[in-house]
C-alpha cells in the first residue's frame, strides 16, 4: 500500500504546470472579464445608492428597460413557438433541401448585428423591397415592432440549435412506442414529446431573452433610437455615455449586469434540474 | 378488436394448437411474402409465416438477418416493399401503426420517463379517451396482473429492468393487443435475471392467452420461450417449428450450426446410403430423399455420437467408424472430446467424375476427420476415456442435407458456432 502510494508521488512528482497555468488563467480573466464588470459596480455606486436610484428612475431610462424586457419578450415566445416547429420538422421528416434549410436558420449567428440590421432596413425599410408596398401607416421600421423583428433574425439560431440538439438525440422509440399504443402524431408530440423537451425550452427561452435584452448592432439600426419610444436599455447607455452622463448610463448597465448574471446562473445551476424533473 | 381473457394458468385455451388446427382456424396474425430493401441492400425477402392464437413465435437470427425490421413492419413502423401483414384475417398493410392494435415491447421498454408507472399503463385507455372510473380500474387489474401494486407511483427511472419490462407489458395490455411483439426483450438484463424473467414472460404469457412474436439471437432463449421458431437468415426464413423440429431436424446446414454446435461431414448420396470417403453409412429415408450421386453432408450434434472402447455400439446407435480420441476436456456438466475418424477419401475409379468427399489434409497433416463429442456425466464417468484411445463412432441420430457449392470452402470442417454443448 504504502509503496504504491509513494510509486505514484514518484509518478506524479511536483508539478509545475499546475500553479503557473492556474495564476495564467486567474491573471488573464482579472483584467479581461472581472475587473470591467467591477468597475460598473464600483462607479455606478460611487456616489451614493441614492443618485444611482435617481438615474435609474428618470423616465426614459424606465422606458427603455420596459422596452426592452418587452420586445425581448415577444422575440422568446416566437422563438420557442417557431423553433420547437423548426426543430420537429427538420428532425422528423426527410426531405430535399433540408440540409439547406438548417443552415439557412442558423446562418444569422455568424451574421454581424450591424448587417442583420442593415439588412432588415433595406428589406422593410420605407423604401425596402417589400417596404416600400407597405403604406405610411403601416410602415415596421423605426417602431417596437422593428426591434422584436431584429431581435428574432438575431436570436432564433440560438433556441433552434438547442431545440433541434435535442429532437436529434432523442429516443425515437418513445414516439414510436406512442404511436403503437395508438396515439395520433399531436398527441404523441403533447403527452411524449412536448415534456421531454421542457429542459430545452427553457433553455432556448432564456439564452433568446438574454442575448435579445442585449441586442445593440441590429436595433440601433432598425428601431431609429428615438428616446422614450423605440430606445432599448442598451441604446440608452450608448446614447447617455455619447452625451456624457455618465452616471445615467452606469445605472442601466448595471441593472443589465444583474439581470445577465441572475439568467447565466439558472442556466448554469438549475439546467440539471430542468433536464430532469 | 378481439377481447383480452385473463385466464387461469390451467386454463383451457393455452395448448400449442397442432399444425392442422392452425391452418384451419385464422391465424393471430400472419405475414405473406415480405420483402424489403434498405437502399441497396436486401434486408428481407419473400418472408411468410402465421402466429396462432395463444401461439409464442420466435424470429431467431443473428444481428442483420432481418428479424427486427419484420417486427417493425408488423408493427406499421416501417413498411414492406412488397408483402402484406394480416391480423386476425384483416389486411392492415396500409394501416399506420396507431390503428393496429399490437403492442410493442421495445427493447429499452420506452417507458415514457415523466410519467409514473400507473400513468404510463393509463396512456392507452386516455388517449382513447376512456372514463376515468373505467381507467382506474383497468390500471389497477393491471398492476395485478404484472405485480407491481407497490411501485404504481414510482418513475420509471427508479424501477429495476425487469420491472420496467413489466410495466411495458402492462401498458400494452390496457388497449388489448391483437399480437404482442418483444424487440430483443432481455437484451439489456444481465444472464441470472434474463433467466428468470424468460419463465416470468412465459407464464403471464399462458396466463393472458395472446399470441406474442419475440426476437432475438440467443438460441437457448429461443428454444425455452418459443412454441415456435423461425430462423432467419441474410433476410431469408431457413425454417420455421417447434424447437424439437428446429433443434433435431434442421432443413439447412445454417439453421444446424446457429442452434448448438453441429458436425458436417461431405458426402455422397446413393442406394439408400451415405459415402463418406471409405465408409458408408446406412440412411435410408435421409438419404432417400436425395438422387444417386449426389452431394450432401451429413450433419449430427455433439450429443449424438455414441463412442464405445469395446467397439460394441449400444442399441439405436448406427455404426459410422473408429476414431481415436484427441482432446479431451471437462466443460462443467459434460465431457467434450474431440474424435479423429479414419475416414479416407476414396480415390475415384476410372472415367468417375470427381467426388466431393471427406478432406484428409488437415493443417496439421493427419490423417483422418476431427468432430466434437459431448458425454454426459454418468457415461463420462462410467466408461473413462482418454486421450489416444481407439473408439467405435456411431451415430443415434443424424441429418442429411444438401452441398452446395457455396459452402465447399466451409466443407469437411467441424462448425462449433456458440462453443457449447
Amino acid at each position: 500500500m504504502s509503496a504504491a502510494l509513494s510509486t505514484m508521488r514518484h509518478v506524479r512528482g511536483f508539478d509545475l504546470a499546475k500553479p503557473f497555468g492556474l495564476g495564467m488563467v486567474v491573471l488573464l480573466m482579472l483584467p479581461l472579464v472581472l475587473l470591467p464588470l467591477a468597475s460598473i459596480f464600483i462607479f455606478g455606486t460611487s456616489s451614493g445608492l441614492g443618485s444611482f436610484w435617481a438615474a435609474l428612475t428618470t423616465p426614459d431610462a424606465v422606458f427603455a428597460l420596459k422596452l426592452s424586457v418587452v420586445t425581448s419578450f415577444y422575440a422568446t415566445i416566437f422563438n420557442v413557438v417557431f423553433g420547437v416547429l423548426a426543430a420537429y420538422v427538420l428532425s422528423r421528416y426527410m426531405f430535399f433541401g433540408r440540409t439547406a434549410l438548417i443552415v439557412t436558420i442558423s446562418l444569422p449567428t455568424a451574421i454581424p448585428t450591424a448587417v442583420a440590421g442593415f439588412a432588415l432596413l433595406l428589406l422593410w425599410g420605407k423604401y425596402g423591397l417589400i417596404g416600400k408596398f407597405l403604406s405610411e401607416d403601416h410602415q415596421i421600421m423605426f417602431t417596437p415592432y422593428a426591434i422584436i423583428l431584429a431581435n428574432i433574425f438575431v436570436t432564433f439560431p440560438l433556441a433552434f440549435g438547442v431545440l433541434m440538439s435535442v429532437f436529434e438525440t432523442m429516443d425515437k422509440s418513445l414516439e414510436e412506442a406512442s404511436a403503437t399504443i395508438g396515439a395520433t402524431r399531436w398527441q404523441t408530440f403533447w403527452h411524449v414529446t412536448l415534456p421531454s423537451l421542457r429542459g430545452a425550452i427553457a433553455t432556448g427561452a432564456l439564452l433568446t431573452f438574454a442575448r435579445a435584452i442585449g441586442e445593440f448592432g441590429s436595433t440601433i439600426l432598425v428601431s431609429g433610437n428615438l428616446a422614450g419610444a423605440t430606445q432599448t436599455a442598451p441604446l440608452y447607455i450608448f446614447a447617455k455615455f455619447n452625451e456624457g452622463q455618465v452616471e445615467a448610463a452606469n445605472a442601466v448597465a448595471i441593472v443589465l449586469a444583474l439581470f445577465s448574471f441572475f439568467i447565466f446562473s439558472i442556466l448554469f445551476f438549475a439546467r440539471d434540474w430542468l433536464e430532469t424533473k | 378488436m378481439r377481447p383480452m381473457q385473463v385466464r387461469d394458468k390451467e386454463g383451457e385455451g393455452f395448448d400449442a394448437p397442432a399444425d392442422g388446427e392452425r391452418a384451419a382456424s385464422v391465424a393471430a396474425a400472419s405475414v405473406r411474402s415480405l420483402s424489403k430493401s434498405f437502399k441497396a441492400a436486401r434486408v428481407l425477402a419473400d418472408v411468410s409465416f402465421d402466429v396462432g392464437e395463444g401461439e409464442a413465435l420466435v424470429l431467431l437470427g443473428a444481428s442483420g438477418s432481418g428479424k427486427t425490421t419484420i417486427l417493425r413492419i408488423i408493427a406499421g413502423l416501417e413498411r414492406p416493399d412488397a408483402g402484406s401483414v394480416h391480423l386476425h384475417g384483416r389486411d392492415v398493410t396500409e394501416l399506420p401503426a396507431r390503428e393496429r392494435g399490437v403492442g410493442v415491447i421495445f427493447q429499452s421498454y420506452a417507458l415514457f420517463p415523466r410519467m409514473r408507472v400507473e400513468e404510463n399503463i393509463a396512456y392507452g385507455l386516455r388517449i382513447r379517451g376512456r372514463r376515468r372510473r373505467e381507467i382506474k380500474e383497468k390500471v389497477e387489474e393491471l398492476l395485478d396482473l404484472v405485480n407491481l401494486k407497490e411501485h404504481r407511483k414510482k418513475f420509471p427511472s427508479q424501477l429495476s429492468g425487469g420491472q420496467q419490462q413489466r410495466v411495458a407489458i402492462a401498458r400494452t395490455l390496457a388497449y388489448e393487443p391483437q399480437v404482442l411483439l418483444f424487440d430483443e426483450p432481455f437484451g439489456a438484463l444481465d444472464a441470472q435475471t434474463r433467466v428468470h424473467l424468460r419463465r416470468e414472460i412465459r407464464a403471464l404469457l399462458r396466463k393472458i392467452n395472446v399470441p406474442a412474436v419475440f426476437i432475438t439471437h440467443d438460441q437457448e432463449e429461443a428454444l425455452e420461450l418459443g412454441d415456435r421458431i423461425a430462423v432467419l437468415h441474410a433476410g431469408h426464413l431457413e425454417q420455421v417449428g417447434t424447437p424439437e423440429e428446429v433443434y433435431n431436424r434442421p432443413e439447412t446446414e445454417y439453421v444446424a450450426t446457429f442452434l448448438g454446435a453441429a458436425n458436417l461431414l461431405l458426402g455422397v448420396a446413393g442406394g439408400g446410403r451415405v459415402e463418406l470417403g471409405t465408409v458408408s453409412l446406412e440412411a435410408g429415408a435421409e438419404a432417400a430423399r436425395f438422387r444417386e450421386g449426389q452431394s450432401v453432408k451429413l450433419v449430427f450434434r455433439p450429443e449424438d455420437v455414441c463412442l464405445s472402447i469395446e467397439g460394441a455400439l449400444p442399441e439405436g446407435c448406427r455404426r459410422l467408424t473408429n476414431g481415436v480420441v484427441e482432446e479431451k476436456h471437462f466443460v462443467g456438466a459434460y465431457e467434450r472430446l474431440t474424435v479423429r475418424l479414419d475416414l479416407v477419401a476414396r480415390q475415384p475409379t476410372e472415367g468417375e467424375p470427381p467426388l466431393y468427399n471427406v478432406t484428409i489434409n488437415t493443417p496439421e497433416k493427419h490423417l483422418g476427420v476431427p468432430i466434437f463429442v459431448t458425454r454426459p456425466k454418468p457415461e463420462a464417468t462410467a466408461t473413462a476415456l482418454h486421450v489416444g484411445d481407439r473408439v467405435a463412432v456411431g451415430l443415434t441420430v443424424f441429418r442429411v442435407l444438401p452441398n452446395f457449392p457455396l459452402a465447399s470452402e466451409r466443407a469437411s470442417s467441424v462448425l462449433d458456432t456458440k462453443g457449447k454443448r
